[in-house]
């Protein structure tokens, strides 16, 4: 969804169905946080509308979606900033997408104070995730592992070039990568010359087109190469290399071969100050930094568990007034209707003494109940069950629920 | 506390500070602890201050500056490392080299302060002022090797790590390998240079100082294979175009070669320039 999209969405949502509510979007996930005007809209009203909404047709049905509530929602959010819930663990873009998504609420007022207490605790969680354990750090794909390696052989990408050989899409993902790293000046060479011209066009980039057959002479200018050619033999062999490299002065040379089958004789890897790296070796770097970041999930849990329980502390002491409230009103009713209807069956004299019995009684079996919740809500660490007990009470006893949480996704 | 005592003392405190140093800079590095990696920076410049005073004392108490004998000379060399060291990284923000050139300062130290002696009576020769001049570009000249030697082992572990793509704490932890090979001949320039004016200096001063004067002197010959040594080095890059792995090579090994002349020629062979 687009952000205008998005705050079409909010709008009719926060409209319709909730007082506060946050639409995070991106490219695989579009999830609904809010909170119920009277009570949990129901499910299925959501999903019909994000569904029309998205024209998803017949492609997305209902079971597409999930709905989690309450505390659940909460952690689910906590573990979507936190890049766990991601494709790639340890995304770190997901942060500032869940920034736009609260400023898109802010925006819109659509943030009440339960989304805002919530805004501040989610990127409090996803800062912490980020600071004090290390599931972002190490590169996950082939592209950014091979431009990490550059940035681990040379000291400024702004001062080096880059030759891309062939085309296809890991090649040109990393050309884009180090172009980003501003390089200083980039070389294509492809078999049919408009295909390089016509990449070069499209990265907007300063640049130049060489010959395909001259891609050996080329090497002796630039500093890292991406190969990917498809082509049954080598392209670059290490007698190429060897020859390369007295001319150049022996400068570092960083060949990356993303070629199936290679591109380049990993024999030239032999030759002093050349780095050849080819799509295993990629690989192998990115499934070393997956698994580390996967060994950093007890720790981000920890961190989610944490913020979850502070988070719901500070929500509970918002619900236990309110509760303890209306329990008492209720008992209120209840006693004062009792003692209307009989009040004629004792004497005058009476009747005061029968209020003030009734009233203390009510007192002495709401004490007990009251001071249980309180004390919950105070310890935090019964965060979880302070809640349940309320929504228990709040059944048992019959109390309307109108202050309820209520996330859906 | 008479100034004798203090600087008792102070031959005490200074290798355990070093030993703290490099245990800090080593839990950063290897372990990353947190404390450890706030502590350190505070703890080095404590180090270099209680270091200044320790030359100055002992300066004050002995009536001449600690170079008159190799092991005074290695508590100044580890005192300039270390002012070295600080110096890189307040300008490069590079912490993590800290601990190798430390542990070289430490090495160092503790070798000083285990056999300096109180030493009041020196030769006379020893407090000519050309000496001064020869003793201080000696010790810059050392300081910078010794930096360049470690920059240079630790582009080849570097260097090793990427090669085989074997990624351990080098790599996690280290700069780049051309900030590292940079660094190393940076220092290598400017210690050939030092060394080459104390070698200078020497052999105008050491002929009219000395009457048992030899140019055979092993000390001598050491010295200067050593600088030739580093000349090749220093020549093959420039005219040859040597760069990274065979020219880091090279000044490893010349630096071995001074570190074995430091300790062989100084303490097993006699000559007329040895210390005592």
């Amino acid at each position: 969804m687009s952000s205008d999209e998005a705050r079409e969405v909010v709008k009719r949502m926060q409209e319709q169905y909730f007082d506060e509510c946050m639409l995070i979007s991106t490219c695989n996930r579009t999830e609904l946080y809010g909170i119920g005007k009277h009570g949990n809209p129901l499910d299925s009203d959501l999903k019909q509308f994000l569904i029309e909404r998205k024209s998803g047709g017949t492609a997305v049905t209902a079971d597409h979606f999930t709905t989690v509530v309450s505390e659940e929602a909460v952690r689910h959010l906590f573990h979507v900033v936190a890049g766990v819930d991601s494709m790639v663990i340890g995304d770190i873009q997901i942060l500032n997408q869940v920034k736009e998504a609260f400023q898109i609420s802010t925006e819109l007022s659509a943030m009440g104070p339960i989304m805002n207490r919530l805004m501040q605790s989610t990127l409090h969680v996803g800062k912490r995730v980020r600071t004090e354990t290390s599931i972002c750090e190490g590169a996950v794909s082939i592209s950014y592992a091979a431009v990490e390696l550059a940035s681990k052989i040379f000291a400024d990408l702004s001062k080096k070039s880059v030759l891309l050989i062939g085309a296809g899409d890991t090649g040109e993902l990393t050309l884009k990568h180090l172009i980003g790293k501003s390089v200083a000046d980039v070389k294509i060479a492809n078999r049919t010359r408009a295909k390089a011209e016509a990449l070069l066009a499209n990265l907007q980039v300063k640049g130049s087109v060489i010959d395909y057959e001259n891609i050996v002479d080329a090497l002796r200018t630039v500093d890292i190469v991406i190969t990917s050619v498809n082509s049954p033999s080598y392209v670059v062999s290490p007698v190429d290399v060897q020859k390369v490299m007295k001319q150049r002065s022996n400068n570092p040379l960083f060949i990356i071969d993303i070629g199936v089958p290679r591109n380049v004789n990993p024999a030239a890897n032999k030759v002093d100050n050349v780095f050849v790296y080819d799509l295993d070796s990629l690989k192998s770097i990115v499934d070393k930094n997956v698994d580390k970041r996967k060994a950093e999930l007890p720790g981000v849990n920890a961190i989610v568990e944490h913020e979850v329980e502070a988070f719901f502390h500070w929500h509970n002491s918002l619900q236990v007034n309110p509760t303890i409230q209306e329990l008492r009103e209720s008992l209120e009713l209840i006693r004062r209707q009792e003692v209307e209807k009989n009040i004629n069956r004792f004497k005058p004299e009476d009747r005061e003494l029968v209020e003030l019995v009734t009233k203390r009684i009510v007192n002495k079996i709401l004490h007990q109940p009251m001071t249980t919740l309180k004390h919950g809500a105070e310890n935090g660490s019964a965060g979880t069950e302070t809640l349940w007990r309320l929504k228990t009470l709040r059944e048992l006893f019959g109390i309307t629920t109108d202050e309820k949480s209520n996330d859906d996704h | 506390m008479t100034l004798e005592a203090l600087v008792d003392l102070l031959v005490v405190l200074m290798p355990l500070m070093y030993g703290c140093l490099v245990l800090l800079y080593g839990l950063s590095f290897f372990k990353g602890t947190q404390w450890a990696n706030t502590a350190k920076t505070p703890v080095l410049f404590a180090t270099v201050s209680i270091h200044l005073l320790h030359i100055l004392v002992r300066t004050a108490a002995f009536d001449h500056p600690p170079v008159t004998t190799i092991f005074e000379i290695m508590t100044t060399l580890a005192f300039c490392i270390a002012v070295a060291y600080a110096y890189i990284e307040l300008k490069t923000k590079a912490s993590n080299t800290g601990f190798f050139i430390l542990l070289l300062a430490f090495v160092f130290q503790t070798t000083s302060s285990l056999y300096i002696k109180d030493l009041l009576d020196i030769a006379p020769i020893m407090r000519s002022r050309l000496l001064g001049l020869h003793v201080s570009s000696a010790l810059l000249g050392y300081t910078a090797i010794s930096l360049s030697a470690v920059y240079g082992i630790l582009y080849l572990l570097l260097y090793h790590e990427i090669k085989s793509s074997r990624f351990g704490l080098i790599y996690n932890r280290l700069p780049n390998l051309e900030m590292l090979e940079k660094m190393s001949h940076k220092a290598e320039v400017f210690g050939f240079i030092m060394l080459t004016i104390a070698i200078a200096v020497g052999l105008i001063w050491l002929p009219m100082a000395f009457e048992n004067f030899s140019y055979w002197d092993p000390k001598l010959v050491g010295t200067l294979m050593i600088w030739i040594l580093y000349a090749m080095a220093l020549t093959a890059k420039r005219t040859l175009g040597w760069q990274g792995k065979k020219t880091v090579i090279l000044s490893v090994i010349a630096f071995a070669l001074v570190v074995l002349s430091m300790t062989v020629i100084n303490l097993y062979m006699s000559g007329f320039h040895s210390f005592q």
